[in-house]
Formats: C-alpha cells, structure tokens, sequence
C-alpha cells in the first residue's frame, strides 16, 4: 500500500517555507537582458561588417583591445544569461527534485567551461596570432 | 517531468443530448462538462438546447435555468449572481470568467462550459478549491500590527487607502477570490503545489501595501522563493482573464520591486 502522507491543506501549502532568495536570480536576468543588447548588437555590426575580411583582417580586429573585451563580455553575460534561462525552465517543467538539481548543476558547470573556453580562445587568438 | 497530455481517465468524451427548445426560435446550445467521481468513468460533454425566451441573459441564467428545467443533476457552485462572491467562476468558450457576468450574446456558436483549468473536479463544474484556499492563508491575508490597539480606529489617509482600491476601484482591494486569474496562469498549472499563483501574491500585495500593516519585513520573508513568487514570467494570462478587470501581473511585479528594493 503506498505511503500517503496525511498533511492539512495548510501544511501543505505552507511546505518548507521560504528559501529567503530568488531575488537576486531574476534580478540578474533582468540586467544581462539589458546588457546583452548593445552586445548583441555589436556582435551583429561585427559579423556583417567582417562578411568580407580576410583571415589576417578578422585577426588583426580580434587582436584589438576593445574587441577582445567586448568579446569577453558578450561570452560572459551572454551565457550566464542562458544558464538563468536554462536553470527557470527546467524549474518549471522538472518535477523530480533529484533530477531537477542534478540538471540545474550539470548545466552550470557546462557553462563556466564553455565560457572559460571560449575566453582563453579569445585571449590567444588575439596574443598568440602573431600579426 | 511535466505532463501535457491528459491521462486515460480524463479525456472527454461525447455525453448526451437534451433538447429542451422544440420549436423555438431563439434557441442555443450548451456543451457542459460533466464528471461525477464516483461514477468512476470518464468526463463528458452533455449538450443542452435552450429557448434563450425563457431564461435570463447572463450564461449563469442559463445554467440555472438548465438545472431547474431540464437535469438537475447538473452541479455548479453560485450566490450573489452579482459579480460580487467569484462562486460561479468557470470556463466559458474558453475563457475563465464569471458566469454570472458572461452575457450569453457574447458567445458566437455554441456555449461551450468546463470547469476551471488544471483544479481537481468534485463534480461537474465544481472545483476543488482547498490548496488554494490553503495558499491564500498561508500569506496570512489579516492585518498585523506590534503597536497596541489605538482606542479609536487605525488611521489611513486617503491617498494610501487609493492604493489598496485604486483610483478607479479596481486596486487589490477588489481581488473576490474567484481564481479565475491563478487558473488561467501556465506557471500555477506546472508547479500549483509550490508556486503561490496571482490570486493569491495580488492579495500578499493588498496587505504589503497596507499603510497600516507593520509586518511588510515578515510578509517579504515568506514571498521571497523561487517557486513562492518567482515562478510568475509575467505571461499575463492572469490580468486578461480576470473577470474584475484588476491587474495581477503588476501586483507581482510591485512585490518583485520591493524585494529587489530592500535588497538594495
């Protein structure tokens, strides 16, 4: 016979209270939003304005001191905001609490690899090309 | 993971006819859903023809006019047929609202009738409605004061009452607990257990709001969760279904701003 729990509406309701944050998170989705779209525009302006650069050209513009920080920035703010996005749906549609967090982990540590990857590509494409 | 298809025993099925407009001119048809548990079979969607001549206006007139003329065992929750008590809040052609305010004219076709999405059915178009109840106590929706009882009554300016009722009477003051706006919302239907729902966080707002109250700090405490208050993404169902006209999502957003403002 399973073990059914018998909890008052108000128990169950009320459940383990408040985890006292949440805040912080939608907060931060809120401002890489508003960041990442002067970045995305500039990452846009740079892929059409390079359509017919050469190899050296593209490296002499990743080797420039405002592209590299841009690109960094929009490495980073653009994948912590896909990883606040990734973490809000598999809390919407992950019921299990086990796989939910084993999710929610697997994917942030996806990310900061991706994105220290893809920083050290950026930093020795722009030191290490030579040019 | 979620479920987006409806088990076995959910799925609708054809249920009779009652043709109670022979003859009539002004005649329409009623698709109501019916489900009784007990039964132990599946839903299903009885049709019901009515000469419009002989109820009132409104699609609660007509199921009234249904159960008292043609099958009582039709079973609806109603009261004040006012807008006033939210009790006859249901699905009608695919909207949540008030029956009692849902002119029948208003329906092209066929009226078609279910009870409020994604709630456990009792019977027929009656929700079970005891985890939200449940929920609304669980914001402790009374005021709550430390200072001691004035002899008189606590005082209120008018400008800060104008925000519990708004400037044109539809501020959360107004909320009749009907759930038409919490039923209507994606993010209740996936997480109804732990997400609070926009009825329920545009009443936290009431009380957050209050100028009287002296337990914002506490009342923020218990908000401030990731599936308590941050499950709402601002979809909106909420403000466009509820049938008051009140506006549940920046109710939310209000809260979201008061978190973030004592953060900072």
């Amino acid at each position: 016979m399973p073990n059914k729990l018998i909890q008052s509406p108000l128990g169950k309701a009320r459940g383990l209270g408040s985890a006292h944050h949440g805040a912080m998170h939608n907060l931060a989705h809120d401002i890489t939003t508003l960041v990442n779209i002067p970045l995305v525009a500039w990452v846009i302006y740079s892929i059409v304005s390079l359509r017919s650069a050469s190899y050296s050209e593209v490296i002499a513009w990743m080797s420039h001191p405002v592209s590299i920080v841009a690109a960094i920035l929009f490495v980073m703010v653009a994948l912590k905001h896909f990883a606040l996005e990734l973490q809000v749906v598999f809390e919407d549609y992950i019921s299990c609490k086990c796989l939910r967090m084993i999710k929610v982990v697997g994917m942030k540590l996806f990310f900061i690899a991706l994105g220290v990857t893809t920083i050290i590509s950026i930093l020795k494409i722009a030191f290490t090309s030579g040019i | 993971m979620v479920q987006f298809t409806l088990p076995k025993k959910s799925k609708v099925k054809k249920g009779q006819k009652f043709d109670a407009a022979k003859g009539a001119e002004n005649k329409k048809t009623f698709k109501v859903y019916r489900y009784d548990p007990d039964q132990g079979e599946n839903p299903t969607m009885d049709e019901y023809d009515i000469n419009l001549d002989e109820c009132g206006p409104m699609v609660l007139d007509a199921i009234i006019h249904i159960k008292d003329n043609v099958d009582s065992t039709l079973t609806f929750r109603r009261s004040c047929r006012e807008g006033i008590c939210g009790s006859c809040a249901m699905n009608i052609d695919g909207r949540n609202t008030l029956a009692c305010l849902k002119p029948i004219n208003e329906v092209k076709g066929d009226v078609k009738i279910t009870p409020l999405p994604h709630m456990p059915v009792v019977k027929d178009l009656v929700p079970d409605l005891t985890h939200a109840y449940a929920q609304y106590e669980s914001i402790e929706p009374w005021m709550k004061t430390d200072t001691a009882t004035p002899s008189r009554e606590r005082l209120q300016s008018p400008e800060d009452a104008q925000k519990l009722n708004g400037d044109d009477g539809k501020g959360p003051a107004a909320c009749i607990l009907c759930f038409c706006c919490s039923t209507s919302c994606p993010s209740y239907w996936w997480n109804p257990d732990k997400f609070m729902g926009p009825a329920v966080l545009l009443n936290a707002w009431r009380w957050l709001t209050d100028s009287r109250d002296e337990a914002k700090g506490e009342r923020l405490d218990q908000l401030e969760d990731p599936f308590k208050l941050y499950r709402c993404h601002t979809i909106m169902n909420c403000t466009n279904a509820c049938p008051k006209d009140l506006n549940p999502a920046k109710s939310i957003s209000e809260i979201k701003k008061m978190i973030v403002e004592r953060h900072s």
